[in-house]
């Protein structure tokens, strides 16, 4: 184990405090899951604000169908030992339209799967919270993020229209309209989310850790090959190359790292040395500067 | 010294903590909020601190690199202030106008940087940002030295509650590292400070860009014996709170589960134990603590900052909203209060809108309000006034329709702050701090004088018309009447 875990437990304690905060201000929340780290520790905490109680909300998984199986498998394996309530909502439509990441531009791909999915399932669900797992240390335009994330009609978030925090004094009351993104993990950086993995002992998805798997390089980057419907290039092969994941999204998007870091205490270790920021390994952030903030503004976290 | 050797120094360390480390009851956390007028150096002190405490990633350090050799900026090498930068509009207008939270950490400590505009018209930002910190640095460009922004910056640290003060005199080599300089700067700052409740102020000579006295102690201010900025950080004690504080719980809400039923909440001060008799303040009842519940098992104990759910051995029938307090020193179950407020909205306070009170877990609504005085908070004078609007500081007095639980912030900060909600659109209009606050007429049963429209119409306000500004003054003189007769024991209720 490494040092600083003294601090997790004011984090744990300031999270579950907005975990109630939010459950006894809104109507209908719900908790977007989406399998990753940072939804594993929101899924714990959310746990530890109502027990012995359930969790008073539903999780919601936006399936792009593109996930890697490791994820599918954890996420309902997840939903049974809580014996929690699991939406899992798709776009049928853009599946149908035949969207995917291999013949549409990473932003197309995206908006259309994710961001508008995700949308529409809020609206079919009728949801006034949403509670999410993004942090201010993840990119520049959420250091200023609101623990209550404000978005007016149609899911648009306006930075001019948040609303100020004072204190630990969370307002929640909605104007006409709006509905509300809740961030209780804000104050987290991603080396708290892994050694808080490491000192509650969480399972997470085995993709975190480094093992052999089938790669290609593609512009520099590790595209694992996931299931069947990878198009490989003229002259590329997959080889077996020993790696892990930051971050995991949709497979033929998510760049791998090569690492060997197999538990835990390593990727702990790896993490607090870590040579690179985070989202450099999601493909969608390179498409323009300032990309994480426009689509933002159109609804995506 | 070099970065890579200092990466080594911080990054990982084994699994005992330093011996050097503070006390774990003195923070294992600390907030840092950094105030200074434009051009201070406040980005280039930020950018310093995290470069040199190892605090930025290789690929973030390679981008600033990069950028700076873009800009070409007057021969520096690096530009630390591009470690900073936000949301695009801001970044085209060249300023910040927002709050940016920045998480580093060194092997002894977490740190969160508060990073706040320091520019009048953003006071709100600032307050906003303040009200979230322990420690604040105030930064002073040491050829200036303390200025008016100055005064309202420390102001603005004190309304809030932050305790700890650094004076960062920087830019420290524009005036030969001359100490009597910095003398001086500290001496007028001390006496600015008297003016305020801070516990503990530090004054550190440094200077930014080269990067003297922030991480490493510089060589040429010889006579300069105290802490650099990060020592000092390192080793601050950030928990404020008095060691026999008052016992508050404001309760968030209530679990029911099987046989189970737990007040949730996040104790606010002072610490229990089961067997403790507490108290619900509003009602009188009181009951004794059975178990304290968490999902890791039952706690021998718990305080402040702890998030738990408190098991009663009797049922009192409280809801969210309650304050479970400790049966000596109680809440005031207050429905008059006074406040100094810094609005927030850019809609300025109207006396016939609808406003709610939001106190820790309690929203009460506000039936009367009016505004007593304006504070400058760079001369530190108040004068008379009615109105208030955007980015002012104010005195007002608050008449709720129903007693709540609350406290004097001086005295319990976490219960004794609140924000004001638009009853309309459910913004947050205004941040507050309670001074004073009364039981008032509603609690004392049928002996009350009731000061309606109609005899206030006829005597004491019968020169007032039905300008807005008449009508502010209406329900001022209301309320001060109402207060001088409570003052004498008449308990009061006002239906205008
Ligand atoms: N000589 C000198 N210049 C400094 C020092 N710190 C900052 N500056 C310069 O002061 C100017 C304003 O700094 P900046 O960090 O942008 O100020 P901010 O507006 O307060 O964020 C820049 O040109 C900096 O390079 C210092 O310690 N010494």
């Amino acid at each position: 184990m490494t040092a600083l875990v003294s601090h997790l437990k004011l984090l744990e304690a300031e999270s579950i405090h907005i975990f109630r905060e939010a459950a006894a201000q809104f109507r209908t929340p719900v908790l977007l899951y989406s399998i990753g780290k940072d939804s594993t520790v929101l899924l714990h905490l959310a746990r530890k604000a109502f027990w012995p109680a359930r969790p008073p909300f539903p999780l919601l998984h936006i399936d792009t169908t593109w996930k890697f199986r490791d994820m599918i498998a954890f996420r309902d394996k997840t939903a049974r030992e809580f014996g929690l309530d699991l939406i899992v909502h798709t776009n049928h439509d853009g599946l149908a339209r035949g969207i995917n990441p291999f013949d549409h531009p990473p932003s197309v791909y995206t908006d259309i799967m994710k961001t508008q999915a995700l949308r529409a399932a809020l609206d079919a669900g009728g949801f006034d919270a949403a509670f999410g797992g993004a942090r201010r240390d993840e990119e520049a335009s959420r250091a200023k993020e609101r623990v209550f994330s404000f978005r007016a009609a149609g899911h648009r978030w306006e930075p001019r229209r948040q609303r100020p925090e004072m204190w630990t004094l969370l307002n929640g009351r909605l104007g006409k309209g709006e509905t509300v993104r809740v961030f209780p993990l804000s104050n987290w950086t991603e080396g708290d989310v892994w050694r808080y993995i490491a000192l509650e002992k969480l399972d997470v998805v085995p993709l975190y850790f480094a093992a052999p798997r089938p790669v290609v390089t593609r512009d520099g980057q590790l595209i694992m090959v996931d299931d069947e419907r990878m198009r490989l290039e003229p002259g590329e092969t997959p080889e077996l190359r020993n790696i892990r994941f930051r971050t995991l999204g949709c497979w033929p998007l998510t760049a791998a790292v090569e690492s060997e870091a197999s538990n835990i205490d390593a990727v702990v270790d790896e993490v607090l040395r870590a040579k690179y920021s985070e989202r450099a390994g999601r493909l969608i952030d390179h498409d323009q500067a300032g990309a994480m903030e426009m689509k933002k503004r159109e609804g995506y976290f | 010294m070099h970065v890579a050797a200092l990466r080594e120094k911080i990054a990982v360390v084994p699994a005992a903590a330093p011996a050097s480390s503070p006390a774990p009851e003195s923070g294992a956390i600390v907030r840092l909020l950094t105030c200074g007028s434009v051009d201070d150096g406040k980005s280039t002190l930020i950018g310093r601190l995290l470069w040199d405490s190892a605090a930025v990633s290789e690929d973030q350090r390679a981008a600033v690199m990069h950028a700076s050799q873009n800009r070409a900026l007057n021969g520096e090498k690096v530009d630390f202030s591009l470690l900073l930068d936000g949301l695009q509009a801001e970044r085209e207008q060249g300023i910040t106008i927002d709050i940016a939270w920045r998480y580093f950490e060194t092997a002894r400590r977490r740190f969160v940087i508060i990073d706040a505009p320091g520019h009048e018209q953003y006071t709100r930002n600032m307050a906003t940002g303040a009200s979230h910190a322990d420690v604040a640095i105030l930064l002073v460009d040491a050829r200036h030295g303390v200025k008016r922004q100055t005064r309202r910056h420390a102001a603005i640290c004190n309304l809030v509650g932050i305790k700890k003060v650094i004076l960062a005199v920087n830019k420290m080599d524009l005036i030969d590292w001359s100490e009597q300089t910095f003398r001086a700067i500290e001496e007028e700052f001390r006496v600015l400070a008297g003016n305020f409740a801070f516990a503990q102020i530090a004054a550190i000579p440094l200077a930014a860009l080269p990067g003297d006295n922030v991480v490493r102690r510089s060589s040429v201010m010889p006579w300069y014996s105290g802490p650099t900025l990060l020592d000092y950080l390192e080793a601050v004690d950030a928990n404020v709170e008095p060691r026999d504080a008052a016992f508050r719980f404001p309760v968030q809400l209530v679990l029911r589960h099987g046989d189970f039923r737990g007040y949730a909440g996040t104790v606010a001060s002072g610490r229990i134990r089961p067997g403790d008799r507490l108290v619900d303040a509003r009602t009188g009842l009181g009951a004794s603590v059975r178990s304290i519940t968490t999902m890791d098992g039952d706690l021998a104990f718990a305080a402040k900052g702890d998030a738990v759910a408190i098991e009663l051995d009797s049922d009192l029938d409280i809801s969210r909203g309650a304050v479970l307090s400790e049966v000596v020193r109680r809440p005031i179950n207050a429905d008059v209060l006074e406040a100094r407020l810094v609005w927030l909205a850019e809609a300025p306070f109207d006396p016939e809108s609808g406003y709610l009170l939001r106190t820790a877990t309690d929203l009460t609504p506000v039936t009367s309000m009016s505004i007593s005085a304006l504070v400058d908070f760079e001369t530190l004078a108040s004068a008379p006034a009615h109105a208030c609007a955007v980015n002012d500081i104010a005195d007002c007095r608050i008449l709720l329709g129903r007693p709540t639980s609350l406290d004097l912030f001086s005295e319990l900060p976490a219960t004794g702050n609140f924000v004001l909600v638009s009853a309309v659109d459910g913004t947050t209009v205004a941040g507050g701090v309670i001074t004073w606050a009364q039981s008032g007429a509603a609690a004392l049963g049928d002996n009350v004088f009731v000061l309606d429209r109609e005899l206030l119409a006829r005597g004491l306000c019968s020169d007032l018309g039905n300008s807005p500004a008449d009508i502010a003054e209406f329900h001022r003189r209301a309320q001060e009447a109402a207060i001088l007769l409570r003052s004498v024991g008449i308990p009061v209720l006002i239906e205008i």
